[in-house]
This record gives structure tokens, C-alpha cells and sequence, in this order.
């Protein structure tokens, strides 16, 4: 018996220096994300809300400038718009660069910007709770959101849309008619819109995208639908195809700030604005997107 | 499917950081909610009025809801009366509360195998209670735990994967980022992070083996 409590002591040794090993080798990878009352530091004396205990983003532009940083939550895992690169670590896309565009306009420095991931679960309640000042994170416009958080204008204009073979005669919506083969992915809702647009289609479900991205490639269809977002990412993975007669089905995303927050919402839609007008939108979506944004 | 491309080096130090997250989560985890189980199990047993029905309430109420749901809770709800976590000591918090609960019902059911007869005999010979159960009732009762246990540890490391439902960087996590690079990763980089799943938790349940024969 002493011999297996000495045993168990051992073991458990092992496991709490395993513990303590795996702690310090990735100390350095994680987020700056504060740990359980580590935002002790941030600067909450100044701040005149009733939930002077919260850290961080709770409200409004003058807070974000107290502060120091802009925080924004943007996904991690949504390839061209908010994606962790595993080869340098880094958060890039679309959407991070629309928020470094924010930060540089409120401080004139673009680094001045903190990024936290968000999931379709975690956004909404992380920018209630002024863990983030806004939210870029591919969000759809829609009416039920806008009762919870205040959107700008739209910042991508996202759809439906069609992928086909570089010279392929299809070029719009409009060039689906009888017989032409498209393939989408079971049960979503792109294989009932399209088979509304254009009801002579045959359409030909798969499992995932993957599965009829395949077959696109095989030429067992003519063209592959879903939305635009994920159809340029597949046109960036395989230059052969691209994405045509832009979006048939409006889904806008847009950037979300808290309810009432209308000094960084205001701050945002004039930024959009100026962005659209001196080119450098355009810029940033074809760099990301590859090409120049429909008009 | 592209297998070189999905495992490219940064590809698979990338889902490896992702192990080194699960197995820190599991870790810090298995050890606090044995120790709390422990104590659960413990305070049951020696049933001390109200405080052990308060316990036995506690342990009933959590061993009936999802993990899902209390880890959620933890990273979403628990800011509104204002207690905020980061996703990694939120996964804690939730899976140490969860598992110490399904624990203390292991460690109970250990406890209570031992005969009375000896707890008598202890008793009759001088020990106090306490003493009993320290050096008596506990170490009989720990050995033949050991199977459950193991079992339920396996089963926190996997549970683990549900922390990707609010961002923390864990395997399936930093699996779905590498899957979302391109379409053809996505077989690839599922097969990997099973493979890495089925290791750990496989040499788990050697180390449980080897202890049960020991014990035999």
C-alpha cells in the first residue's frame, strides 16, 4: 500500500510539472487576453458607468481614446476576412484590416488595436458586455440584431453567388436555364434560393462544399453556389475558378458597436465613406477578395 | 484532398499548440476536480446534517446539465453579476465544476464499498473518525476507484473540445482554422486531430491498466 501511495505521489508530481511545463512553453502564444481579474489595470476609475467594475470597451469614442487601443472582436478561423494564419500567428483579412482602417482613423495609428476572437455565440454578449468596442465578424445585417447592437452601413456586400471555370459561358444568374448543372450543399439554404431564382436548374446536392467544390472541378456540374464570401475563397485556393455575376441574394454584413454608441458608429460610417470614395475600399477588398468590388 | 498541403510544418505545429491547450485545460482540471470531488464525496459520506443534503443537491443538480451549457454559462452569463473570465479559465472553472460533481458520485460509491466492519473495528481500536477515514476508508476506496476515475478523466479530456463554442485555441479550434484554409484540408486535418485524441487518451487508459493490475 505505501508502495502505490508512493506511486500516486509520483504521478501526480509528474502531472502538476506537466502542468507548470505547458504553462510557461505558451505563455507567449496567448492572447494578451486578461486572466480573472486581471483587468484590474484598465483604466476603470475614469470611466462614469454604472458598471465602473467591467474592464475594457464598455462604451463610447472618448472611453476608446482614454483608453488607448480600439478592441475589436473578429473571427479567427474565417479564411479572407478574420483568419489566425498558422504559419506567422497573426489574425489577417478583410475584416482585420477594416478594423487596423478604424483604429487608424480614431488614433492615427493603426497598431493602436487589440483583436479578440468571437464566435457566432460569443459576439453579441462580448459587445454587451464591453469586452470589445465593436464587431467585424462576417455579421449579417439583419433585423432580430439590430434590436440587440447598433450596425453601420454595410462594409461588404455579401450574397449568394455563383462559381464557375475561368470562360465559362455562364455569367449571371441570368444564364441558368434548363440543363445546367448546379451544385450546392445539402440542406442549406443557397440550394432553395437558387432553386427559386432559377427554377429550370438541376441541381445536385452534396454533402459539404468540399464535396461539390470536387465535383465542380470534375466537371460534373457548371457552376457551384453559396455564399460569395466562402465562393472567393475557393476562387483564391484554385485561380481556374472565379466568381460571376455577383450576388443574387442580399446577406450585408455589417460592423456592429453597442446600442446607443452612435459617436463610434457615426465615426465608422464617415470612415466608410471616405474609404469609398479616395479608393482605398477597393484597395483592401482586392486585395483580399481578388478582385475589384461590384458596383 | 491535399495531405501535404493540410500538414504542411506550420499546419501541424499549429494543431499541435492546439494539443498543448486541451492537455493544459485537461490537466489543471483533472486535478482540481479530484481534489473537489474528493471533498464532495467525503462531505457526503460523513453525513454531516444540512451540509451533506447541500452537497448531495449540488452534485444532483450539476451531474444533470449539459457541459455545453455550463461552459457557456461561465464565459457568457456569469459577466452579468459581474464575474468576467477568459475563455481558458471560464473551460476551467465550467469542467472542474462539472467533473468534480461526477467524481464525488465515483469516489462515494468507492467509499461506500468499504465494509462497515471496518470502520467499526477502526473506530473500536482508537482512531477518530477522521483518522479512519484517512487511513483506512480512503486508501481502499481510491484503488478500487481507479478504473472510474481514469474513464472519467478521458472523458473531461475530450469534453474539453467543447470550449471551441467560445473561442478558446484548443485542438478542434485550431483544427477547424486549418481546415478553413482550403477545402481539400478538411479530411486531412480531421484525421490528425484524431489521431492525436486517440493517443493521448490511449496511453490514459494504459496508465489505468497497468494501476488495476497492480491492484489485482
Amino acid at each position: 500500500m505505501v508502495k502505490s501511495f508512493k506511486r500516486m505521489s509520483v504521478l501526480s508530481l509528474v502531472a502538476v510539472f506537466m502542468v507548470v511545463l505547458a504553462l510557461a512553453g505558451c505563455g507567449n502564444s496567448q492572447t494578451p487576453a486578461p486572466a480573472a481579474g486581471g483587468d484590474k489595470s484598465a483604466p476603470k476609475a475614469e470611466a462614469p458607468k454604472t458598471d465602473a467594475a467591467q474592464p475594457a470597451a464598455a462604451g463610447g469614442l472618448d472611453e476608446i481614446k482614454k483608453r488607448g487601443k480600439l478592441v475589436v472582436g473578429v473571427k479567427y478561423d474565417t479564411f479572407l476576412f478574420g483568419f489566425k494564419n498558422p504559419s506567422s500567428g497573426q489574425v489577417e483579412g478583410f475584416d482585420v484590416d477594416m478594423a487596423k482602417a478604424i483604429a487608424k482613423k480614431i488614433f492615427g495609428d493603426e497598431s493602436k488595436l487589440e483583436l479578440k476572437e468571437v464566435t457566432s455565440n460569443t459576439r453579441i454578449p462580448m459587445l454587451q458586455k464591453g469586452d470589445i468596442d465593436a464587431i467585424i465578424a462576417t455579421m449579417t445585417i439583419t433585423d432580430e440584431r439590430k434590436q440587440q447592437v447598433d450596425f453601420t452601413d454595410v462594409y461588404f456586400k455579401a450574397g449568394q453567388a455563383l462559381l464557375v471555370k475561368k470562360g465559362s459561358p455562364i455569367k449571371s444568374i441570368a444564364d441558368i436555364k434548363k440543363g445546367v448543372k448546379v451544385l450546392g450543399a445539402k440542406g442549406s439554404t443557397s440550394v432553395k434560393n437558387i432553386a427559386q431564382k432559377a427554377p429550370d436548374a438541376t441541381i445536385l446536392e452534396f454533402n459539404n462544399y468540399q464535396d461539390a467544390f470536387a465535383a465542380l472541378k470534375a466537371g460534373q456540374g457548371d457552376a457551384l453556389t453559396t455564399d460569395n464570401a466562402i465562393l472567393y475563397g475557393m476562387a483564391k485556393q484554385d485561380p481556374n475558378y472565379q466568381v460571376v455575376g455577383g450576388i443574387f441574394t442580399d446577406e450585408p454584413y455589417g460592423i456592429a458597436v453597442k446600442k446607443g454608441n452612435t459617436d463610434l458608429q457615426k465615426t465608422i460610417n464617415d470612415l466608410l465613406k471616405e474609404m469609398k470614395q479616395d479608393g482605398s475600399y477597393d484597395k483592401m477588398y482586392e486585395k483580399w477578395i481578388g478582385e475589384k468590388p461590384s458596383k | 484532398m491535399d495531405f501535404a498541403g493540410a500538414f504542411a510544418w506550420d499546419n501541424v505545429v499549429f494543431i499541435l499548440k492546439g494539443l498543448l491547450v486541451t492537455l493544459e485545460v485537461a490537466l489543471i482540471s483533472i486535478v482540481l476536480s479530484f481534489v473537489i470531488g474528493c471533498i464532495l464525496a467525503i462531505v457526503q459520506y460523513a453525513k454531516i446534517p444540512v451540509l451533506s443534503h447541500i452537497v448531495a443537491t449540488w452534485v444532483e443538480i450539476i451531474r444533470n446539465l449539459p457541459l455545453l451549457l455550463l461552459i457557456m454559462f461561465t464565459y457568457i452569463a456569469l459577466p452579468d453579476i459581474g464575474i468576467k473570465l477568459d475563455p481558458f479559465v471560464s473551460t476551467v472553472v465550467a469542467l472542474t465544476v462539472f467533473e468534480s460533481a461526477m467524481l464525488a458520485e465515483i469516489v462515494r460509491g468507492g467509499l461506500r464499498s468499504i465494509e462497515k466492519g471496518q470502520i467499526e473495528a477502526a473506530r473500536s481500536s482508537g482512531l477518530t473518525y477522521v483518522q479512519t477515514l484517512w487511513h483506512i476508508v480512503l486508501p481502499q476506496a481510491l484503488r478500487s476507484m481507479v478504473p472510474p476515475t481514469v474513464s472519467q478523466f478521458i472523458s473531461l479530456l475530450k469534453d474539453t473540445s467543447l470550449a471551441t463554442a467560445i473561442a478558446l485555441p484548443e485542438l478542434v479550434h485550431n483544427m477547424s482554422i486549418v481546415k478553413s484554409q482550403n477545402v481539400n484540408y478538411t479530411l486531412p486535418a480531421f484525421l490528425l486531430a484524431t489521431m492525436l485524441y486517440l493517443i493521448v487518451n490511449f496511453a490514459l487508459s494504459i496508465v489505468s491498466r497497468r494501476l488495476e493490475l497492480r491492484r489485482a
